[in-house]
């Protein structure tokens, strides 16, 4: 993350509050409480000594540190009121506050979760007073299945494996299978991410279409695996997947905001020509029935050719 | 460069929040390096004011005070800058720091850590990851489209904004001047609701479907800003969610089932297929066409025919 000289007066400034109570304080620990690492904490310190009261006649903070700890010999300089942390500013209650009722309206989440979610945001509304009004100004709703994420929850909790009947809209098909979940995670959806016994891979399954679950006495035991980077986002195609070139009008846009791809070109009619990647492009052809008059795949013309066919097919049963 | 702004807004923050009386501009410039240094009267009045509004950014709060002989005077006073006491137990410490996670938005995740910050100077119980709850959540907040910050400031600040927007069956995109009320995320996606001026009507924007860039209008805003603000609901509304009749389809058997979920009716039959009754709303045709040579639509013989069209569509193309 860039280092703007906002951010880091923010931290000086809280910093600041935090040596004054905590004398000696370890490099390492600060650090961590601050969610810095131990250079950026020490490259903080050296500015500090440059900072201070001086209207009063040159009083700078006399902050040192020998790399392990961190020694403050006169605290008295910054006044009493230095000693509190500032008030929390718009910003920062609001993206506190937003996410807490966010992920405390979470269907499935354990009671306990919940009620210290609850209490510490009526806490910090208290604390941040009219600041906080800002905050209903943003809001957030994760997705989730209730029971599906209960019962995931406790197989992680105490490393069981789960049954469950899962549905794959690509291909119109339930499927029964066995995963050893490894963390749940939501992004407008919730997710688990789990060891598939049945493919004997990493896959994400989506909450909502899990049709039944069951957790098993059998321990889980995913091997040991990275989990995913989601930043990038939830989709990833692999750089060897098969290439897929679809055509889409203006009514057909919508497809470059769901679909992850790799280009978007703009056409002359206001539509687009859309180049994306997917392990299995045969999950498309439900895409194509979609979009009907909106959108065609340009390739790969089996993926076309079948499109077509299912279409064709479909029409018979309507007379032609 | 960092480093030396830093500086000087740590040191007038101290000057500002350490003063028993409110400080004249001159006193300010005379005590802090980077001012004496700062050349003529007009660039560092101009430094100073920025200064001001930077540190007003961070939450504090810096009163105005006319003096006497006409003079102008800055404090930071305590009891308005001073975060109140507040005692959080490690469930709920645990709790911020979960919800201090979630943002992937550049400006607001560092805004939540920033928070964080300030409770545990404050004194907020720091709490090991390995015993924390939650451990195996991790929400994640998605805000990757560019218009996201400038939206979200003026909504803080009540501001009127102009963008080109791109509605999802337009060619083209249309200026629109909109007063922003409120931003809202679902399903992954961020929308805006507010007034829009050139329809004279309220209207929610899909984020995504903004195009260049965000400006700023002046003056305030000219409509009523509702007590609630529901972008969900008209979402929900035009993805089809609230239904304005009753469909009836066959379903191959074993096909489908998500349109079994829904079914309000289903009667299994002999011949490999089901019939289905379900809840018809907008959007519903482009389904259903999905499921292809798997499900035929009886009625009503509007969705028939839209299916059928798109079907046709498919099949010349």
């Amino acid at each position: 993350m860039a280092v703007n000289a906002i951010d880091r007066t923010r931290r000086l400034l809280s910093l600041v509050t935090y040596l004054r109570d905590r004398p000696g304080a370890r490099v390492d620990e600060v650090a961590r409480a601050f969610g810095v690492t131990s250079d950026e904490l020490i490259s903080d310190l050296q500015v500090l000594p440059m900072c201070g009261t001086s209207f009063r006649g040159g009083d700078l903070l006399d902050i040192d540190t020998d790399g392990e700890r961190i020694w403050w010999y006169n605290a008295e300089a910054v006044g009493d009121d230095s000693g509190r942390p500032l008030r929390l500013a718009a910003d920062e209650a609001t993206a506190l506050l937003v996410a807490a009722r966010a992920v405390a309206t979470l269907p499935g989440l354990r009671d306990s979760d919940r009620d210290a979610l609850l209490r510490a945001t009526a806490k910090l509304e208290a604390a941040a007073g009219e600041t906080a009004a800002a905050s209903s100004r943003l809001s957030v709703t994760f997705e989730s299945e209730g029971g599906v994420f209960a019962d995931i929850d406790r197989a992680i909790a105490e490393r069981r494996r789960v049954r469950i009947r899962y549905y794959s809209p690509g291909r119109d098909q339930l499927t029964d299978r066995e995963i050893d979940p490894i963390r749940l995670f939501a992004v407008g959806h919730t997710y688990v991410e789990a060891w598939c016994r049945r493919s004997e891979a990493r896959r994400t399954f989506r909450l909502d279409r899990v049709t039944s679950i069951e957790v098993l006495d059998t321990p889980a035991e995913p091997p040991p695996v990275e989990p995913r980077d989601l930043s990038a986002g939830l989709v990833q195609p692999a750089a060897g997947d098969p290439q897929v070139v679809i055509e889409v009008g203006p009514a057909g846009r919508w497809v470059a905001e769901y679909y992850p791809h790799d280009t978007a070109e703009e056409l002359a009619d206001g539509g687009l020509r859309i180049t994306l990647r997917t392990a299995d492009p045969t999950t498309l052809r439900r895409l194509a029935l979609r979009l009907g008059g909106d959108g065609r795949i340009v390739s790969p013309p089996a993926l076309a050719d079948s499109a077509r066919e299912a279409a064709r097919e479909a029409l018979a049963a309507y007379g032609g | 460069m960092a480093i030396a702004k830093a500086e000087r807004l740590m040191n007038l923050a101290l000057c500002l929040r350490g003063a028993s009386r409110p400080l004249s501009k001159r006193e300010l410039r005379g005590s802090i390096e980077a001012y004496i240094e700062a050349g003529g009267e007009e660039a560092f009045n101009r430094m100073f004011e920025r200064d001001k509004d930077d540190l007003r950014e961070l939450g504090m709060v810096i009163e105005t005070v006319e003096s006497l002989d006409g003079d102008t005077g800055y404090i930071a006073r305590p009891d308005s800058n001073r975060l109140p006491p507040l005692s959080l137990d490690p469930a709920e410490a645990a709790a911020l720091g979960l919800a201090a996670k979630v943002w992937q938005q550049v400006r607001l995740a560092g805004a939540a850590g920033a928070a964080l910050q300030k409770l545990r100077a404050g004194g907020m119980p720091e709490t090991a990851d390995a015993e924390a709850p939650f451990s195996a959540l991790e929400p994640r907040i998605p805000a990757g489209e560019a218009s996201f910050e400038p939206l979200m400031i003026a909504c803080r600040d009540r501001r009127p904004v102009l963008f080109e927007y791109r509605k999802a069956n337009a060619a083209r995109s249309t200026p629109r001047v909109v007063e922003p009320w409120a931003l809202e995320c679902w399903r992954g996606h961020w929308y805006l609701a507010g007034w829009d001026r050139g329809r004279d009507d309220q209207r929610v924007f899909r984020l995504s479907r903004i195009t260049g860039k965000v400006r700023s209008r002046g003056g305030d805003f000219t409509a009523p800003v509702p007590d609630r603000v529901t972008v969900r609901e008209s979402v929900a509304a035009w993805a089809g969610e609230h239904a304005t009749g009753q469909a009836r389809i066959r379903l191959r058997t074993g096909s489908g089932y998500p349109l079994r979920a829904r079914a309000t009716s289903l009667v299994e039959g002999s011949d490999g297929w089901d019939e289905l009754e379900l809840p018809h709303g907008h959007g519903l045709g482009a389904w259903l066409a999905e499921f292809g040579p798997d499900l035929v639509v009886l009625e009503p013989a509007e969705l028939r025919a839209d299916v059928v069209d798109r079907l046709r569509a498919v099949a010349k193309g």
